[in-house]
């Protein structure tokens, strides 16, 4: 900046001066001239006279110094003068001063000398006596008067140098001051000069763009942050050589890193070898998905490479937790397994005898036992598969049923009188206790608690046994307890009891006739209902059922 | 160039933790294997450790190339020379797991009361492994020194199982063969733990350039 105001401040430096001087040199110069032109005319009167009144002598006494004086005969031979031997001089009569002379008695002209440094101005008069008198004067040059004043010119030169620096200095400061001195962040509030207001306009323009720019960007970054943190799945970007981009916490929590992880190898986070493999899997190029075991939890990762421009820039690894869905699908397959089996074995009984009769190797007599054999166990699958039934509508949720109004202790009564005589044939004394007990439920739910759990007090008892059901109401709601002497369930067993199948004495059941299944009907039922059951159990002492409705 | 190198640098430390993963993997599956038995996963043990062999190769390769064309100097260079040691212990701990798990599928070794505190020694020794790894990821000297100092429990398990073994066979109640096997298996872990304290050694070394460590 200040380099281009040098330059132009020396160019106008430049330039103005030249002017003047070419100006000033032409008006002198004329000035100059017309002066000497005039001196010389009148020197040469003056000489003239002389000449006319003392003839030769006046040469001798005249003081001679910037003229040179020449006395020219009529036929041009030059009979003195000052600065050379008259002898060896030309003839003078056919220059331009002496002609004009002798024919109108005064002439004038100029000539260069040969050297062009000097011009001489001649100035001629024709005496009375017909002889001519010349003088002559040398001039300077335009050249030679540049030549004498040049120290000057070149004072001068300097000192507009000297200035132009200076000014040029100053003023690039002064234009360049405000403009460092911008608040670039509030440009319209600056107190520039005028020049530069579009500019800060522009400035303030692009500020409240980026501004907003910036504000959009922040909040689409605290949007897919908040999504990617929130998430429950681990999510981890990595760029192709396996650094981690970005990481959510629950991926981080995850592996058990620690601070920042970005920049960070995986495989510096998890020195698992199943995400490794299946991250190097997702940079060739493939997708994969594996499920992994980590602090005794079930993930399943999906990595998926990151393809532009159809190569891998990336990969993207989501870890989703398995672990409900994992056990919930083993506890399935288990339960498929057991009905199977539980379906398989009356059947088995039931082949076995009807091919018996079929053969007739079965006697006469032995027909009617072995059809009843056939009779109880068909009526066992029966009765498990509409266990099986009633326990997948629950698992379903209840459809078509309804709560309304209903009474725990009339619901009771009715199954204590149904089961009155599978009592009394298993020698166990069923007593009802208790009072109304009005409750909201579905009424086939409540019975089937009431009427499983009694059923179970029932026959696992021994004979001679006691089964007490009681059910009153208690202000808020109801309670059912269903006590029993008989043999009790084992500690150990206690939690185990409402799972299905489960049966704590495997050959006692069986020639009971249980299904394994009553008492996870009884839970499902109470989660459906809304009640608790508590259980409180010894060996071979009794066991007290406990179902609170609410 | 230097970029390159750097890039190096960092496949040659991927390569290492990959390396130290199979190693725990290798060692944590034969010590399942003989807590619980389990022949079939014993046998895989060998596979592992024919994985470690050609990671040792590579990274072993790696290393003399960066040597030879780069010429690192400082701590490039002890990076590079630890890591060239390093590779040589996780070796030999590959190798000693794949021996315990030899021992568990040729010898027939029924439940003694030992096998809690060879258990339990295994699960000391994996810790030592897997925590020298930690310290070689995190360049913690802290966590390294604290690996070598861990090396006296290791110790003091195999003292202690020694002496066991050893009036087990006294009083004739073991089979002294099966004592033998169980010897070596504590000797293999006891090795394996030893291997641990080299690489927290190393870990040591490559960030600080001493040698040798007051624990």
């Amino acid at each position: 900046m200040t380099k281009k105001i040098f330059h132009s401040l020396c160019l106008v430096a430049f330039t103005v001066f030249l002017a003047s001087v070419v100006l000033i040199m032409v008006v002198l110069y004329g000035y100059f001239s017309r002066i000497e032109q005039t001196q010389l005319r009148m020197q040469t009167q003056l000489a003239t006279q002389g000449v006319e009144l003392g003839g030769m002598k006046y040469f001798d006494d005249m003081d001679i110094r910037d003229y040179r004086i020449t006395w020219i005969d009529e036929d041009g031979s030059v009979l003195y003068d000052s600065d050379a031997d008259n002898d060896t001089m030309e003839n003078h009569l056919e220059r331009a001063e002496v002609q004009q002379a002798l024919s109108s008695g005064f002439g004038e002209s100029q000539r260069y000398s040969s050297t062009l440094m000097e011009r001489f101005l001649y100035a001629a008069q024709r005496l009375e006596d017909g002889t001519v008198l010349r003088l002559a004067i040398a001039q300077n040059t335009v050249l030679t008067m540049l030549l004498g004043v040049g120290q000057g010119f070149a004072a001068v030169i300097v000192i507009a140098l000297i200035a132009s620096v200076l000014l040029a200095r100053r003023l690039s400061r002064r234009i360049v001051q405000p403009l460092n001195a911008v608040d670039l962040d509030r440009p319209l509030e600056n107190e520039g000069y005028e020049e530069i207001s579009p500019l800060l306009r522009r400035l303030d323009g692009q500020q409240s763009q980026l501004k907003a720019q910036q504000t959009e960007l922040q909040r689409r970054q605290n949007e897919l942050e908040a999504i990617i943190g929130g998430m429950s799945e681990g999510m981890i970007l990595l760029d192709q050589t396996g650094r981690v981009l970005a990481i959510n916490p629950a991926a981080m929590n995850l592996l058990g890193a620690e601070g920042s992880c970005t920049g960070k190898d995986l495989i510096s986070l998890s020195r698992d070898l199943d995400i490794q493999h299946a991250l190097n899997r997702a940079l060739s190029g493939f997708r994969e998905e594996k499920s992994v075991t980590i602090r005794d939890r079930q993930y399943l990762i999906n990595a998926n490479p990151i393809i532009s421009e159809g190569k891998v820039s990336g990969a993207a690894l989501l870890l989703l937790d398995i672990t409900e869905k994992a056990e919930a699908e083993r506890m399935r397959r288990e339960f498929t397994a057991n009905v199977s089996h539980e379906l398989k074995t009356p059947l088995q009984t039931i082949s076995g005898y009807a091919e018996l009769i079929q053969n007739g190797i079965a006697k006469q007599e032995d027909v009617q036992p072995f059809a009843g054999k056939i009779c109880s166990e068909a009526q066992r699958m029966m009765q498990l598969i509409s266990d099986i039934i009633s326990l997948s509508h629950l698992d379903e949720g209840m459809g078509d049923m309804h709560f309304e109004d209903t009474d725990l202790y009339s619901v009771s009564e009715a199954v204590v009188q149904d089961l009155q005589a599978r009592a009394d044939k298993a020698g166990v004394a069923l007593s009802l206790t208790g009072g109304p007990a009005p409750i909201s439920g579905i009424p086939q739910l409540v019975h089937s608690i009431v009427f499983n759990l009694c059923d179970n007090a029932i026959k696992y008892n021994c004979e001679g046994g006691h089964v007490t059901v009681d059910a009153r109401g208690d202000g808020t709601g109801a309670v059912l307890t269903v006590s029993d002497d008989g043999i009790g369930i084992p500690a150990e067993q206690q939690e185990r009891i409402f799972e299905r199948f489960y049966r704590v004495d495997k050959s006692r059941s069986k020639a009971s006739g249980g299904t394994g299944l009553g008492l996870s009907i009884v839970k499902h039922a109470a989660l459906v209902l809304g009640a608790e059951i508590s259980l409180e159990s010894n060996l071979g002492k009794g066991t007290v059922i406990t179902v609170r409705f609410s | 160039m230097r970029s390159k190198f750097d890039e190096q640098l960092s496949t040659l430390n991927r390569e290492l933790i990959t390396m130290g993963a199979l190693c725990e993997n290798a060692i944590a599956k034969s010590a399942k294997a003989l807590a619980e038995r389990d022949l079939a996963l014993a046998r895989s043990v060998p596979d592992l450790s024919v994985q470690i062999d050609e990671k040792e190769r590579q990274i072993e390769g790696l290393c003399l190339k960066l040597l030879l064309q780069q010429q690192p100097v400082a701590t490039d260079l002890r990076v590079i020379s630890a890591a060239l040691k390093m590779v040589t212990d996780m070796e030999r701990i590959g190798d000693n797991s794949g021996d315990i798990a030899e021992i568990i599928t040729v010898a027939e070794l029924t439940a003694a009361d030992e096998t809690e505190d060879i258990s339990a020694m295994a699960r000391a020794v994996i810790k030592m492994v897997t925590d020298s790894l930690d310290a070689f990821v995190a360049q913690d000297v802290a966590a390294a020194q604290a690996v070598i100092a861990y090396d006296d429990v290791v110790d003091g398990y195999f003292s202690k199982v020694k002496k066991l073994l050893i009036q087990r066979v006294r009083s004739a109640e073991t089979d002294a063969e099966q004592a033998l096997d169980l010897l070596m298996i504590v000797k293999y872990l006891e090795r394996i733990g030893d291997h641990a304290v080299n690489i927290a050694k190393w870990v040591v070394f490559s960030i600080t350039g001493d040698r040798e460590v007051t624990p």
